[in-house]
């Protein structure tokens, strides 16, 4: 099962990072006198409502999702590990303030914390700015998870005895950091990596569903679902839900890397 | 001896409410900056009054700057909130206090039922996985989970609105495979305790063994994974709220992004850090005297 979700992986991210080449338009490209369209040869899964080929924003907005969340993913980790520093340090009250300033992004709703920081900032941009704004957000807005799991492996990696042992033979800090700290850090970074990504994924698609994700006309997932909120549109051309299904695999898919070998048989 | 425990709560108690206190100062004050820095919050509409002479203009805004700056701002805005008063809404130009008392009930009646009914249909899962001990049965629920895992809430929200079906399913259905994995953990352990295997060789009724051996244990773990479904349903309601045009907070969350209504994402994110964190407090605090 691990082999199929990662080749299904493999053929979505290069289909979207082929989408110019694969893709029959471009993204934006308007054919005003075929409005929703069915699909048919020309425009294998029909227009859109302003007569967009809607194969082609799929293409696009695949790009867009798939490789954009593990980027917001790597902001999120290497924020969560610089703020974790501090976290775990033994400074008396620098640790209590950032383990406060973490605990209030998490009792904030994720996504509510988003549309804080999204409402501070201009809704209406360009296209490209608000891919960026939605995935550079999400990135600077996940850092709280990671870095109280990351502050919990530091604490235990100061007790333990290696690092006394390099203490003591006069390694100094920055290398022990680099050496010998840092690897231990990989493979939790490695887990919150595969844990942000599919949760990046599905916020996007909320988000663009609530019309504070990425901005027309450059597709994403989210602004592709939501066609999703007229029946009729979906009741007449099945194609709409095309999108979504496609969410649904990779998710599934992305389910199936993050639980261990043995349990996803 | 006796009263070891007993202090040892307390300090717990203590602990947690020193913790919540600096949360919500914490809270208030990314709150208060939130509203000191929003656009045109500077704007002084007396200084366009052409009536006004020119040392009146200099003092009102000399005092208009002291009392804006952030510290004072932000003593200012904890007093006030501490009594209630969360400002006046950019948008809708009532005080922020009276929306909340208008929106709050729609949006607890949601995340109760739906906090309620995760947790429900999340033991039953969880239960129906391991209790047979079937592999068919594990497989099956651990794909429903997964499955539910993979659909945007926003997503279950419309098919359940176009269904004209409970909206609060929704929010379970969004809850429940969050919480899943715990509670089948959770069961699993349970079920492979010594006691239970003791008490079913001893024939004792299943229902019988799930109360007083699965969950009555489970109770401490339970309630600190309602706390965290409590979270997760605060975060859905946003999207299901604003998709189905249910007037709660989640929608009024949304209304004020979409008009950058900071003075209302301040107040309503101060009240839902409050709550929440609050909920996870007595959450944790109910579990820990059970354990």
């Amino acid at each position: 099962m691990r082999f199929l979700a990662i080749a299904i992986l493999a053929a979505v991210m290069l289909a979207s990072l082929f989408a110019p080449r694969l893709a029959p338009y471009a993204y934006d490209a308007q054919f005003r006198e075929t409005p929703n369209a069915p699909a048919s040869r020309i425009f294998p899964m029909g227009t859109d409502d302003i007569g967009r080929d809607r194969f082609s924003r799929l293409l696009y907005g695949t790009r867009v999702s798939i490789l954009l969340a593990p980027a917001a993913a790597c902001v999120s980790i290497v924020l969560a590990l610089l703020i974790s520093v501090p976290a775990a340090s033994r400074v008396p009250g620098v640790g209590l303030a950032v383990s406060g300033l973490t605990t209030i992004c998490l009792s904030l709703p994720w996504l509510f914390l988003f549309i804080i920081l999204r409402a501070k900032l201009p809704l209406n941009t360009d296209p490209s700015t608000s891919v960026l704004l939605t995935f550079g957000l999400m990135g600077v807005a996940g850092w709280a998870w990671p870095a109280r799991v990351f502050a919990a492996a530091i604490r235990e990696i100061r007790q333990s005895g290696w690092l006394l042992q390099a203490q003591a033979a006069g390694i100094p800090p920055w290398r022990i950091a680099l050496l010998y700290g840092l690897p231990h850090l990989r493979s939790i970074a490695a887990a919150q990596f595969r844990v942000l990504v599919p949760a990046y994924i599905l916020s996007e698609a909320s988000l663009g569903l609530l019309g504070l994700g990425v901005s027309d006309p450059m597709p994403s997932w989210g602004n592709l679902l939501q066609d999703l909120q007229h029946p009729d549109i979906v009741r007449a051309n099945p194609w709409i839900l095309a999108p979504l299904a496609l969410l649904v695999i990779v998710m599934i898919c992305l389910e199936l890397l993050q639980s261990p070998p043995e349990a996803s048989l | 001896m006796t009263l070891r425990p007993l202090a040892d709560a307390g300090r717990r108690v203590f602990r947690s409410l020193l913790n919540l206190v600096l949360v919500v100062l914490l809270g208030g004050f990314a709150a208060a900056a939130l509203v000191r820095y929003s656009p045109g919050f500077d704007v002084d509409e007396n200084s366009w009054n052409p009536r006004i002479s020119a040392d009146t203009l200099a003092a009102l805004h000399a005092r208009h700057e002291q009392a804006n700056q952030l510290l004072p701002f932000y003593l200012h805005y904890l007093r006030a909130a501490a009594q209630g008063d969360f400002g006046q809404s950019d948008s809708y130009r009532v005080p922020v206090s009276e929306l909340l008392h208008d929106r709050a009930p729609v949006s607890a009646k949601l995340i109760g039922w739906g906090v309620a009914g995760g947790l429900s249909f999340g033991l039953a899962l969880a239960w129906l996985s391991v209790w047979p001990r079937r592999a068919v049965l594990s497989i099956a629920t651990a794909s429903v989970s997964g499955l539910l895992l993979a659909i945007p809430s926003a997503v279950l929200a419309l098919a359940f609105f176009f269904a004209e079906a409970p909206l609060s399913i929704a929010v379970a259905l969004t809850i429940l495979p969050r919480v899943f994995g715990t509670l089948r953990a959770l069961l699993e352990e349970l079920y492979s305790s010594s006691a239970l295997l003791a008490a079913r060789a001893r024939g004792i009724p299943p229902w019988v063994l799930g109360i007083r051996y699965v969950l009555r244990p489970a109770a401490p773990q339970l309630m600190a994974v309602a706390g965290v479904a409590f979270v997760l349903a605060f975060g859905s309601i946003i999207p299901i709220e604003a998709l189905c045009d249910v007037p709660g907070i989640g929608q009024l969350a949304w209304k004020a992004a979409l008009s950058r209504d900071l003075p209302l994402l301040s107040g309503l994110a101060l009240i839902i850090t409050f709550v929440v964190a609050f909920v996870q407090m007595t959450g944790d605090l109910l579990a820990g005297e059970r354990n």
